[in-house]
């Protein structure tokens, strides 16, 4: 059996442990890297070239979603598969169009786990039978284009920095996060604030909230 | 020297993946064996009754039945298991309610690598253990 590197990305130090566990146990299977927010699992990717990246939605900086957009065009050949426990039809809808290819519930065995990532590794694409359930009803309704709505709103830049911002980061704090000047980042937040129609931080904080870029 | 006395651990998460992460904390630590894992709180409450486990650790967000309910149920029904709860709560509140249900200790998720096995330790001897996060008077007030 050919090897397989496999780069895990969650914020909780437990579930990084349960899931280096139960990926070693299998012959073949290697954790290349590990990260603990969505930022450093991009960095991550790029340096190690995993075959398959293991994430989560909800971390700190950069959520896995968005981390998954730029893994998408930053590492092509890696698959992504998102791991969450927001059970949702918005959610599913998010990951599949950020690129993901496998999308689990924390809740999930075990065994589905395994099964993802072996699926993933021969680039098939691996849903839970809930899953797939809960996308067809979506499609059905033809409302599964609901989740994009913010996406063709901002670019994804913005959403980025949105995200940096209700975490309580200041535009200064952003601008040296993301390497750019303070007053890019001054700009981008009028922008942000402009098209999103948001009087506030504190609104801004809530629409994040609202739309899962960040945990309330 | 006398040997840690060996006590028996019922795991309960709704997520299999953090029981692997717990599983493979106290892999290391013969003392602290595994008897069961449970997936909410009604099966948690069903295999402490048949296993008579020394400590419960439970989460707080499960269904049926969260963790705080299932502390409380057990501690009036087996007043001798103690009941760690593992929570990514840091919350003063939840922390109280935590308490008052006769939790005999709380762990925050992000201590767990570090101080989960202290943690069991001080139950084991009857003591109680919190997060060192948490002011240490409240925790005073809180559990006594």
């Amino acid at each position: 059996m050919s090897n397989l590197k496999i780069l895990i990305a969650d914020d909780h130090d437990l579930v990084r442990k349960g899931l280096r566990m139960l990926i070693e146990e299998h012959p073949g299977w290697t954790v290349c890297a590990e990260a603990r927010s969505g930022r450093e699992a991009v960095e991550q990717a790029t340096q190690t070239s995993p075959d398959i990246v293991v994430i989560d939605v909800s971390m700190p900086d950069l959520n896995g979603l968005e981390a998954t957009r730029l893994l998408r065009k930053q590492c092509p050949k890696a698959e992504v598969l998102v791991i969450t426990h927001h059970d949702s039809d918005e959610m599913a809808a998010e990951v599949l169009s950020a690129g993901a290819r496998g999308y689990i519930l924390k809740s999930d065995s075990d065994q589905e786990l395994a099964h993802a990532v072996d699926a993933l590794s021969r680039h098939r694409p691996y849903f839970t039978a809930r899953v797939t359930e809960m996308f067809l009803a979506n499609r059905a309704r033809g409302t599964a284009n609901q989740a994009e709505s913010i996406r063709k709103r901002l670019t994804a830049r913005e959403v980025e920095i949105l995200q940096l911002l209700a975490e309580g980061k200041t535009a200064k704090e952003v601008a040296a996060a993301l390497g750019i000047a303070t007053k890019t980042s001054d700009t981008h937040r009028t922008n942000i604030m402009r098209k999103l129609d948001l009087h506030s931080i504190a609104e801004l904080v809530r629409y994040a909230i609202r739309n899962k870029i960040v945990e309330p | 020297m006398v040997s840690a006395p060996h006590l028996r651990v019922l795991l309960s998460d709704d997520h299999p993946i953090v029981r692997r992460g717990v599983r493979n904390i106290l892999e290391s630590t013969p003392e602290y064996e595994i008897c069961g894992e449970a997936g909410d709180g009604d099966q948690t409450l069903q295999l402490a009754f048949r296993l008579h486990p020394d400590v419960i650790i439970t989460d707080i967000s499960m269904r049926p039945m969260n963790g705080l309910e299932v502390t409380q149920r057990l501690h009036t029904a087996l007043p001798d298991a103690k009941v760690l709860i593992l929570t990514m709560h840091d919350s003063v509140e939840m922390l109280r309610a935590a308490a008052a249900a006769g939790a005999s200790g709380y762990l925050l998720k992000s201590d767990a690598e570090e101080l989960l096995v202290s943690a069991l330790h001080s139950l084991g001897e009857g003591h109680r253990f919190v997060s060192p996060s948490f002011d240490a008077k409240l925790v005073n007030q809180l559990f006594d």
